[in-house]
C-alpha cells in the first residue's frame, strides 16, 4: 500500500474512486442526509407549514420500552442468523475452495448464488409452503418415517431464522471462498510436511488467512438482517414483530416519516457502534 | 497421501447445503405446475399457469424490463465498484476510513427508507421518475455489495506481484490488465452476480421511481399480493431461473473465473 | 361502410374528440383494472387506461402529493377524503355530467366526508364491511358473536390483520364501545391482548388470507366483505359473518386529482365505473357492495351483496368509519406495537 506522493498517483486515485462515490453521493448519501434532516422535524415541510425542529423523535426511542426491546430482539436475531450462516457456510467454502477442482468448482460457485436470482417474496412464500402444518416438509418426513410428525415450525422464530439464513447464506459462502481460494497451496503443503494436523492447519493457517473474507460475509449478513421486516412478518406470525417491522409501520401505516427516519438512524448508529467495537477485538484475534 | 474420509464428508456437507439452498426453488418450480391457485397440496399436475402467463403481456414485459435493468446495473456497478475497490486497496489517503464506513448506511438502513429518501430527493432536484431514475437507484444500492466483495478478494492480493511486474517494465495499465484483474476475477464475478441479484429483487426503489405502466417484476409481485398472486409468478420465475442456469453453465465452459493457483 | 365510419367519427367528436390515456391510482385487482371493463371503456369512448397501484392509503396520499399531473382518477377510502380535500389534492366534480349518478342514494351521495362547501369531491363507488369470515368446514353452526374469535375451541386457528386501526376497532366492538370514539382504549387493548395467544398468525393481504385458509391453517379470521365474496367465488369454503355486536363499514369513492390534465376522460371513466351493467358483471367475480342502488337492485336475488348487505336489519348493525386524525392513528399504532412486541 502506498502513501500518495506523486501527482500521477493522486490523479489515478481520483479517477478510480470518484465515479463510484459520486454516484453514491447523488443516489444515497444526499437523499439519506435529507432523511436525517427530517428525523429532527416535527412534521414534513411539504405537509405542514408549521413544522419545526425537535429531538422528540429520538427521545421517544428512550421513552417507550417497545423500541429498545425490539431492537435488542433484532440484534439477537442478527447474531443468530450470522452464527448459523458462518457455521453452515464456512465449511462449504472450505470444501469448495480446497478440495474441489476444475470445472466442477466453477459450476458449484454459480449454483450457490443462482437461488438469489429469484424474487425474495416468492422464495419466502415457498418457504411457507415447505414449513407450514401439513406442508412439504411434514409430508416428506411422514413418507420416510413411520410415525406422525408435527413440527409446527411455521409462524415461529425458527421459521424466521431458517428463511433469513437461506437468504443470506450465499454471501458468507462466496466471500469466504474468495479468501480461502487465494491461499497458496505451497504454504499448506509446507505446514503439512512439518507434521501439522488438519485441525492445526485449519486453526492456525486457513482460518486467520481467510478471516477478512469471512468477516466481509458476516457483515453483509448481520447488517441487513437487523433491519429486515419481510421474512419476520410472513414467516414469524405473531412472533414476527421486530425493529424493522416497527420502522416499516411508521412509514407505511401512519406516515410518520420523522419518527421512522429517527428509528432508522438509531439502528444505523447501533450497528456501526457494534462493528466499530468488534474491529479491534477481531484484529487482535488475527495476530 | 490424502485421507479420503474428510474430503468425502466435506462433499456430503456441500451437497446437503445445496439441497437446502434449492429447496424453496424446487418448491417454487413445483408449484408452477400445481393446479391449485392457492398453492394447495396435494400436488395436481397442470400447465395452465404457463398458458396464462404466456397470454399475459404485462408479466412478460415487466420481466424483460427487470432483466434489462438488472443487466445494466450489473455492468455499471461492477465497473465502478471494482475501480473503487482497487483505489481503496492500493492507496493510503486521509479520509479513507470514512469512505469505507460510508458503505454501510446503504446496507444497514432498510431499503424502504432509502427508497423513500430517493423519491423525495430525485423530485427535489428534478430527476423525477422513470427508468433512468430506477437505474441510478439500483446501481447505488448494488455498489456497496460489489465493493465489499471485491475488497474481500483484494485483501489477500500480494502487492509484490504488481511491483515485480512493474520492475520488469510493464506500465500501470498492463499491470492492471495482466496481473491485478486476473487475480481478483473471482471477486469481480461474485460482485457482479450479487449486483444482478440486488437489482433483480429490488422492489422499493422501482416501486417509487418507475413510471406507471412501466413496472418491473418485483413491483408486479409486490402489488399483486394484496389481491393474491397466482402461480403465474412461479411460472415466470421458473423460466428465468432455468434460462439463467443455462447461460451460466455455458459461461463456465468458456472461461474460468473460480480463480487459478 | 362510409356511414359507419361517419357515425363513429361523429361519436368520437361527441365524446371529446381526442382519445386520451388516463391514469388510475387504485389498489390492484379492485374493479378499475378488470380487463373486460377497461376494454369496454376503450371501445365506448376511445380512451385507454393505465394503472398504478398503492398498498396503503398513506402511500396513495404520498403519491398524489409527490406526483402532480401523474393521475387522472384516484380511488380514496372516504375516511381519507377529507384529508385529501383539505390538502387540495383533489378537485370538485360536476355530478350533473355523470349519467349514472342519479342511482346513488342521498345517504351516500351527501356523505359529509365526500362533500365540502357544497361541492362533491368523491363519487361514492363501493362500500363494504370489515368483520370476520369462517371456514365453514370448521364450525357446526355459524357463530353470531364476535367473541367467536376468542373461542377456546378454536385456539391457535384464528387470525386478524396486522393493522393498528382494525385491531383497536375490533377491541372496541368486543367491549361494546363506539368504534369512532373509543373512550376506554385500555379496555379495548386488554381485550386484544387476550386474543393474541389465540392467533395462528397475522395476515396482511388477501393473498395471505386465501393461502392460509386454503392450507387449512385457519378456522376464522377478520376479513373484508368484498374480499370474502371473491374468496368464495374462487371456491374456498368461506362464509362472511356480521355478528350481533356489529361490523365496521367503509365507503370507497372515486375522485379526480386537482392536477389531472384529462378531467373529461376521467369523468367518463367514473361514470363507467358506477354503471349498473359494469357492477353486475363485476359482482359475479366477487366484488364489494355497490354504492349505486340501481346496481344493487340489478343483482340476482341470492347475491351476498343484495341478500345480506341489502337487509335493513343488517344495515342497522353497520358502524360507518369516521376519519381518524393523525394523533389517534399514532396512538393506536403505539398501543398495537406494544401488544405485538410483548409476544
Amino acid at each position: 500500500m502506498a502513501e500518495i506522493t506523486a501527482p500521477e498517483d493522486r490523479r489515478r486515485l481520483v479517477t478510480l474512486l470518484s465515479p463510484a462515490y459520486l454516484w453514491l453521493t447523488l443516489a444515497v448519501f444526499l437523499p439519506l442526509s435529507a432523511m436525517l434532516f427530517f428525523s429532527f422535524l416535527t412534521d414534513l415541510p411539504q405537509d405542514a407549514p408549521d413544522w419545526g425542529f425537535t429531538l422528540e423523535n429520538y427521545l421517544s426511542f428512550g421513552e417507550s420500552e417497545v423500541y429498545a426491546t425490539l431492537l435488542w430482539k433484532s440484534l439477537k436475531l442478527g447474531v443468530t442468523v450470522t452464527f448459523f450462516c458462518i457455521l453452515i457456510g464456512y465449511p462449504c467454502a472450505l470444501v469448495l475452495a480446497r478440495t474441489i477442482k476444475g470445472r466442477a468448482r466453477e459450476t458449484l460457485f454459480l449454483l450457490v448464488i443462482l437461488p438469489f436470482w429469484s424474487n425474495s417474496l416468492v422464495r419466502i412464500f415457498s418457504w411457507a409452503i415447505v414449513l407450514r402444518g401439513n406442508g412439504v416438509l411434514e409430508r416428506g418426513l411422514e413418507a420416510v418415517l413411520p410415525w406422525d410428525i408435527r413440527l409446527n415450525l411455521m409462524f415461529t422464530t425458527h421459521a424466521v431464522v431458517i428463511g433469513l439464513v437461506h437468504s443470506y447464506l450465499p454471501y458468507v459462502i462466496l466471500t469466504s471462498y474468495l479468501a480461502l481460494q487465494a491461499i497458496d497451496d505451497d504454504i499448506v503443503d509446507a505446514a503439512r510436511s512439518m507434521g501439522a494436523s488438519t485441525l492445526t492447519i485449519l486453526r492456525r493457517l486457513l482460518l486467520p488467512l481467510s478471516l477478512p473474507g469471512l468477516l466481509a460475509g458476516a457483515v453483509l449478513v448481520f447488517v441487513p438482517v437487523v433491519g429486515s421486516f419481510m421474512e419476520p412478518r410472513i414467516l414469524g406470525g405473531r412472533h414476527g414483530t421486530y425493529y424493522g417491522t416497527v420502522i416499516e409501520d411508521q412509514f407505511v401505516a401512519v406516515y410518520n416519516w420523522p419518527l421512522g427516519a429517527a428509528l432508522s438512524f438509531v439502528l444505523l448508529a447501533v450497528v456501526l457502534l457494534i462493528l466499530g467495537l468488534s474491529t479491534p477485538i477481531l484484529r487482535r484475534a488475527r495476530t | 497421501m490424502r485421507r479420503p474420509l474428510l474430503p468425502l464428508l466435506g462433499r456430503a456437507w456441500l451437497a446437503l447445503i445445496l439441497v437446502f439452498l434449492y429447496a424453496p426453488i424446487l418448491v417454487m418450480a413445483a408449484m408452477s405446475f400445481n393446479a391449485s391457485p392457492f398453492y394447495q397440496l396435494p400436488f395436481e399436475f397442470s400447465t395452465r399457469w404457463y398458458a396464462d402467463m404466456a397470454m399475459n403481456p404485462q408479466i412478460i414485459e415487466a420481466s424483460l424490463r427487470s432483466v434489462g435493468i438488472a443487466l445494466a446495473t450489473m455492468v455499471i456497478a461492477t465497473a465502478l465498484g471494482t475501480a473503487a475497490s482497487i483505489a481503496l486497496f492500493r492507496y493510503d489517503f486521509p479520509g479513507k476510513r470514512v469512505l469505507q464506513v460510508l458503505l454501510f448506511p446503504p446496507i444497514a438502513i432498510p431499503w424502504l427508507i432509502t427508497g423513500t429518501a430517493m423519491l423525495i430527493f430525485f423530485f427535489a432536484i428534478g430527476i423525477g421518475r422513470g427508468t433512468p431514475a430506477v437505474l441510478i437507484g439500483h446501481v447505488a444500492l448494488a455498489l456497496p455489495y460489489v465493493i465489499v466483495t471485491v475488497s474481500a478478494r483484494l485483501s489477500s492480493f500480494d502487492v509484490t506481484l504488481e511491483e515485480a511486474a512493474r520492475a520488469l517494465g510493464a506500465d500501470a495499465w498492463t499491470v492492471l490488465r495482466r496481473v491485478t484483474l486476473p487475480w481478483i476475477a473471482p471477486g469481480i464475478v461474485a460482485g457482479a452476480l450479487f449486483a444482478f441479484a440486488v437489482s433483480f429483487d429490488q422492489f422499493v426503489v422501482s416501486y417509487f421511481l418507475a413510471e406507471p405502466g412501466d413496472s418491473t417484476l418485483p413491483v408486479l409481485i409486490y402489488t399483486a399480493i394484496r389481491k393474491g398472486f397466482t402461480p403465474e409468478i412461479n411460472a415466470i420465475s421458473t423460466i428465468i431461473i432455468t434460462v439463467s442456469m443455462g447461460i451460466m453453465f455455458l459461461a463456465t465452459r468458456k472461461s474460468s473465473f473460480g480463480g487459478s493457483r | 361502410m362510409k356511414t359507419l365510419l361517419l357515425t363513429s367519427a361523429v361519436a368520437l367528436a361527441a365524446s371529446g374528440a381526442v382519445a386520451d390515456e388516463i391514469r388510475v391510482l387504485n389498489w390492484q385487482g379492485y374493479g378499475t383494472d378488470l380487463d373486460w371493463a377497461v376494454d369496454a371503456f376503450a371501445e365506448a369512448t376511445g380512451h385507454t387506461v393505465v394503472h398504478e397501484y398503492f398498498n396503503s392509503e398513506q402511500e396513495m396520499l404520498t403519491k398524489l402529493r409527490t406526483n402532480p399531473g401523474a393521475y387522472d382518477v384516484v380511488m380514496i377510502n372516504a375516511a381519507f377524503t377529507p384529508q385529501a380535500i383539505s390538502e387540495e389534492l383533489i378537485s370538485p366534480i360536476d355530478t350533473a355530467t355523470l349519467e349514472n349518478f342519479a342511482g346513488i342514494p342521498a345517504s351516500f351521495a351527501e356523505d359529509p366526508k365526500l362533500n365540502a362547501d357544497g361541492q362533491t369531491y368523491g363519487v361514492p363507488w363501493t362500500w363494504g364491511l370489515t368483520s370476520f369470515a369462517i371456514n365453514t368446514e370448521a364450525w357446526d353452526d355459524t357463530p353470531t358473536s364476535i367473541l367467536a374469535l376468542w373461542d377456546e375451541a378454536h385456539a391457535g386457528r384464528v387470525s386478524i390483520r396486522d393493522d393498528a386501526v382494525e385491531a383497536m376497532q375490533l377491541g372496541a366492538l368486543a367491549t361494546g364501545q363506539d368504534i369512532n370514539d373509543i373512550r376506554d382504549l385500555d379496555a379495548a387493548a386488554a381485550k386484544i391482548a387476550e386474543l393474541l395467544p389465540n392467533l395462528r398468525t397475522f395476515w396482511s393481504s388477501e393473498n395471505d388470507w386465501n393461502q392460509f385458509m386454503a392450507a387449512g391453517e385457519l378456522d376464522a379470521a377478520t376479513y373484508w366483505s368484498g374480499s370474502a365474496s371473491r374468496s368464495a367465488a374462487l371456491g374456498l369454503p368461506v362464509q362472511f359473518v356480521i355478528p350481533e355486536e356489529g361490523a365496521v363499514g367503509w365507503l370507497d369513492g372515486l375522485s379526480i386529482p386537482a392536477t389531472s390534465e384529462h378531467k373529461d376522460a376521467a369523468l367518463q371513466f367514473i361514470d363507467h365505473m358506477i354503471d349498473p351493467d359494469f357492477y353486475v358483471k363485476w359482482d359475479a367475480e366477487g366484488a364489494p357492495a355497490s354504492a349505486n342502488a340501481e346496481a344493487a337492485d340489478a343483482l340476482p336475488d341470492d347475491a351476498f351483496n343484495k341478500a345480506v348487505l341489502g337487509d335493513p336489519e343488517v344495515a342497522a348493525r353497520v358502524h360507518f368509519q369516521a376519519p381518524i386524525d393523525d394523533e389517534t392513528r399514532e396512538k393506536y399504532l403505539e398501543v398495537w406495537q406494544g401488544l405485538k412486541a410483548s409476544q
